[in-house]
């Protein structure tokens, strides 16, 4: 082979690698266009594929859009580059890389070699077979080409699941035609140990090969999807039965809902409508086309921002929802600038501040320890009238989450009515499902009358859609 | 790929140099991006905190290919006609009042409306015509013979509707003038936009620029980024109060110090004769590099063990 083509052909085998990471970067949930991967393999090019540090900032240029997504590709990126570098051992890139149907995983599935095996006359019968060739002669091409040919067949690009890959493996090897030397070692087992140790170390061998393509597809088609299947589960999971492994998981979860619907809502930024016309402005516009009013002005109408007081139950039978609904809340800081929220059991008392100076959790421990208890809903309606009913206006949502379990106790639905007339909308979520509202002490079906909206949050994609819907409703 | 019009930007290494002697230290990831961007022709998005050197990037790349700069600043309500161009009104009017008499001439001896229309209709573009064209920044930056540097600072602050249209100039580079129809510039500008990260930018715009993201600098570049801002300052006194930036910008402020802050800070330790950073001294000029009350106190509390990893 000559120097150019040699040149081109690495090239190939590079940016096929670069389609692959594409897609291991798909799966890592950074968006990734078919425009940018053609930008990244142009910038790829550019700086050549020498020197990884290099690389690694001209595709975080092309392919990372926000800071958040920077910090992901750079995982990523170490991840993926290096397993691709053990697993490509010193394999080198197929003589023909047109013939293959899939070449983004080719190079990374050649292992390394072994030493050949001293050749005994009674595997003189296994000569012939093409596999049982390709493995003693150490024929890289026809290796890979046989294993990515038996990927294609059994579809292992469809492995869903962590715990399917012992049966990919096992399809594949039969795919490949290991039966035949299963077949011939069980033969040599008793007559020939020579033999049967040298086609036992081929087959391990090949089977280790398969072992990695296996893991490889699942790397990067189905770790993805578990990923996602476990997300999904996650946000339909009663929030209260959530343990505290899965809080990373959650928050992660969290922060990208709430990261989509503060991109959803917080684009439309314009605050003003056009009003009426404005005479003064037009006039005076007018005078570069000599007085002809040309340009109509319009008086600007000011857009309220709506204001969202959350009063959230923090007694035990509710905290752990409570904990989500101010986290997402704070999560969308940016879209609902103006939020108070009102912390209560029995006493109430306002924790914006609280959120403001500290971290999120720390901030939920802390409201915990300081208004935990029995709840008493009338005193804590009591409270918040005394505290901010004067502040509350017709841009004012009012949310609060309680399961209206009162123990018997007047809940002074007075003042929820009273709290209702002066805002824009109350919404009460109870993370009760709909069934239990109105038995034993709960006061749901009367609280439900004095609210504008009444909704059952118990996971994250209630609560997500919930917050959706009150995003939207403001325009 | 197309011969790059900026040479001093085809190499990593020079590119390094260049800025650095233009008074600008930049990382090689900084520098790679430069690259990228010369020889893709792509806008570059800069984003990071505020007072990293986001503008100043663009304006040292400036410098260091020797064109002109031509900045826009972006705010809610910016449109096309300050970005882009408006059309002289003033001078159209003066016109057509000065060439009143002229208007008798050419109409003279024509019979009729539809005749008299078809001798204006020879001139009717003479009103809508380049030399009645105010360019505005972005038109202004295509228009350069040579290339241009063109800075959209802050661009999270403009509109949405204003991000759309950019998309035409950024990855074409041409305007589309109604009257005039599209001017493709003569040489393609090096653009750079800059993000504060108020908001998010819209994927379009986003799809069609490299991103550089400027963190904080590590206290080694910062102490570089001193040492060549503010020479004056000695070395050891550059290393106590890089190192104290550091440790300020770890605790939790509403608003950690930046660059600028940094070389403020160094300025004015200068000013002051100073020759170790002390207690005293640094709680007399804290608020130039705090800008909130709040922070400053925080930061008091904390003074004896700031002042502990300064020493270490």
């Amino acid at each position: 082979m000559s120097d150019p083509d040699r040149h081109t052909v690495e090239q190939t085998a590079s940016s096929d690698q670069l389609l692959a990471f594409m897609q291991f970067l798909r799966g890592k949930k950074i968006p990734v266009s078919p425009a940018d991967t053609l930008d990244a393999i142009e910038a790829a090019e550019l700086l050549g594929y020498a020197d990884r540090t290099l690389l690694k900032h001209g595709l975080a240029a092309t392919l990372a859009k926000s800071s958040h997504e920077l910090a992901t590709f750079e995982s990523a990126f170490d991840d993926y580059f290096q397993i691709a570098i053990k697993k490509a051992g010193d394999a080198s890139a197929s003589d023909d890389p047109s013939a293959l149907p899939d070449l983004s995983d080719k190079l990374l599935t050649s292992g390394g070699t072994i030493p050949p095996q001293d050749v005994n006359d009674p595997l003189e019968g296994l000569r012939g077979n093409a596999l049982f060739d390709a493995l003693e002669s150490q024929d890289e091409s026809a290796l890979s080409l046989a294993i990515e040919t038996a990927a294609a067949e059994v579809k292992v690009e469809e492995i869903s699941l962590f715990t399917q890959r012992g049966q990919y493996v096992r399809k594949m090897l039969d795919a490949l035609g290991d039966e035949a030397l299963r077949a011939a070692a069980i033969e040599f087992e008793q007559s020939e140990p020579a033999a049967f140790e040298a086609v036992q170390a081929l087959r391990e061998q090949l089977r280790e090969r398969v072992r990695d393509r296996v893991e490889r597809a699942y790397l990067i088609h189905a770790s993805a999807q578990t990923e996602d299947l476990l997300d999904e589960s996650l946000s339909k999971v009663k929030l209260g039965n959530i343990d505290h492994s899965q809080m990373a998981r959650l928050k992660r979860l969290m922060d990208r809902m709430a990261r989509k619907l503060a991109a959803r809502h917080g684009r439309r930024r314009r605050r003003y409508r056009r009003g009426k016309l404005h005479v003064g402005e037009t006039i005076r516009k007018s005078v570069a086309t000599d007085g002809i009013p040309f340009q109509p002005r319009w008086r600007k109408i000011e857009r309220k921002r709506p204001q969202i007081m959350a009063i959230c139950d923090v007694s035990g039978s509710v905290a752990a929802y409570a904990k989500f609904l101010l986290m997402f809340i704070y999560a969308l800081q940016d879209v609902l600038p103006r939020t108070r929220t009102f912390a209560f059991s029995a006493a109430l008392g306002e924790v914006s501040d609280l959120f403001d100076t500290l971290p999120v959790e720390e901030a939920i421990e802390k409201v915990n320890l300081k208004y935990g208890g029995a709840t008493d809903y009338g005193r804590a309606l009591n409270d918040f009238s005394e505290l901010a009913l004067a502040e509350v206006n017709h841009a004012t949502t009012l949310i609060v989450l309680g399961d209206a379990r009162n123990n018997q106790a007047d809940p002074r639905l007075d003042l929820l009515a009273e709290m209702k007339a002066r805002a824009k909308q109350v919404i009460w979520l109870n993370p009760e499902s709909t069934r239990l509202w109105g038995t034993g002490d709960s006061e749901m079906l009367r609280v439900k009358r004095h609210c504008h909206v009444v909704k059952e949050c118990n996971s994250l994609n209630q609560l997500a859609r919930i917050i959706d819907q009150l995003l939207s409703d403001r325009r | 790929m197309s011969e790059s019009d900026y040479p001093a930007l085809a190499e990593i290494s020079t590119i390094e140099t260049a800025f650095e002697a233009a008074g600008y230290i930049c990382t090689t990831r900084i520098a790679t991006v430069i690259k990228l961007a010369a020889s893709l022709e792509k806008p570059v998005l800069i984003e990071g905190p505020p007072g990293v050197g986001k503008t100043e990037l663009a304006k040292t790349c400036a410098e260091v290919v020797n064109r002109p700069l031509v900045r826009l600043q972006c705010y809610e309500g910016l449109d096309e006609s300050k970005a882009l161009y408006e059309w002289k009104y003033g001078k159209q009017l003066l016109y057509t009042q000065l060439l009143k008499e002229q208007l008798g001439d050419i109409l003279d001896g024509a019979k009729g409306l539809s005749e008299s229309m078809d001798r204006l209709h020879q001139f009717g573009d003479v009103f809508y015509s380049e030399s009645f064209l105010e360019p505005r920044p972005l038109l202004k930056a295509m228009g350069a013979d040579a290339g241009s540097v063109l800075l959209i600072d802050e661009i999270d602050k403009a509109d949405f509707e204003f991000e759309s249209m950019l998309l035409e100039v950024l990855s074409d580079f041409q305007v589309s003038i109604p009257e005039l129809g599209t001017i493709t510039a003569q040489s393609k500008p090096l653009v750079f936009l800059t993000s504060n990260d108020t908001r998010d930018l819209s994927d379009a715009l986003k799809r069609r620029c490299l991103h550089l993201h400027i963190p904080f600098p590590s206290v080694e570049l910062e102490a570089r980024i001193v040492a060549s801002r503010v020479p004056d300052l000695s070395q050891s006194l550059t290393d106590q109060l890089v190192r104290f930036v550091h440790a300020i910008r770890a605790l939790d402020l509403k608003k950690a110090p930046a660059i600028s802050e940094t070389i403020d800070w160094a300025k004015s330790l200068i000013l002051l004769h100073a020759k170790d950073l002390e207690g005293n001294l640094v709680l007399d000029t804290l608020n130039v590099l705090l800008k909130y009350e709040e922070d400053i106190k925080i930061a008091e509390g904390q003074l004896p063990k700031l002042m502990a990893t300064v020493t270490a």
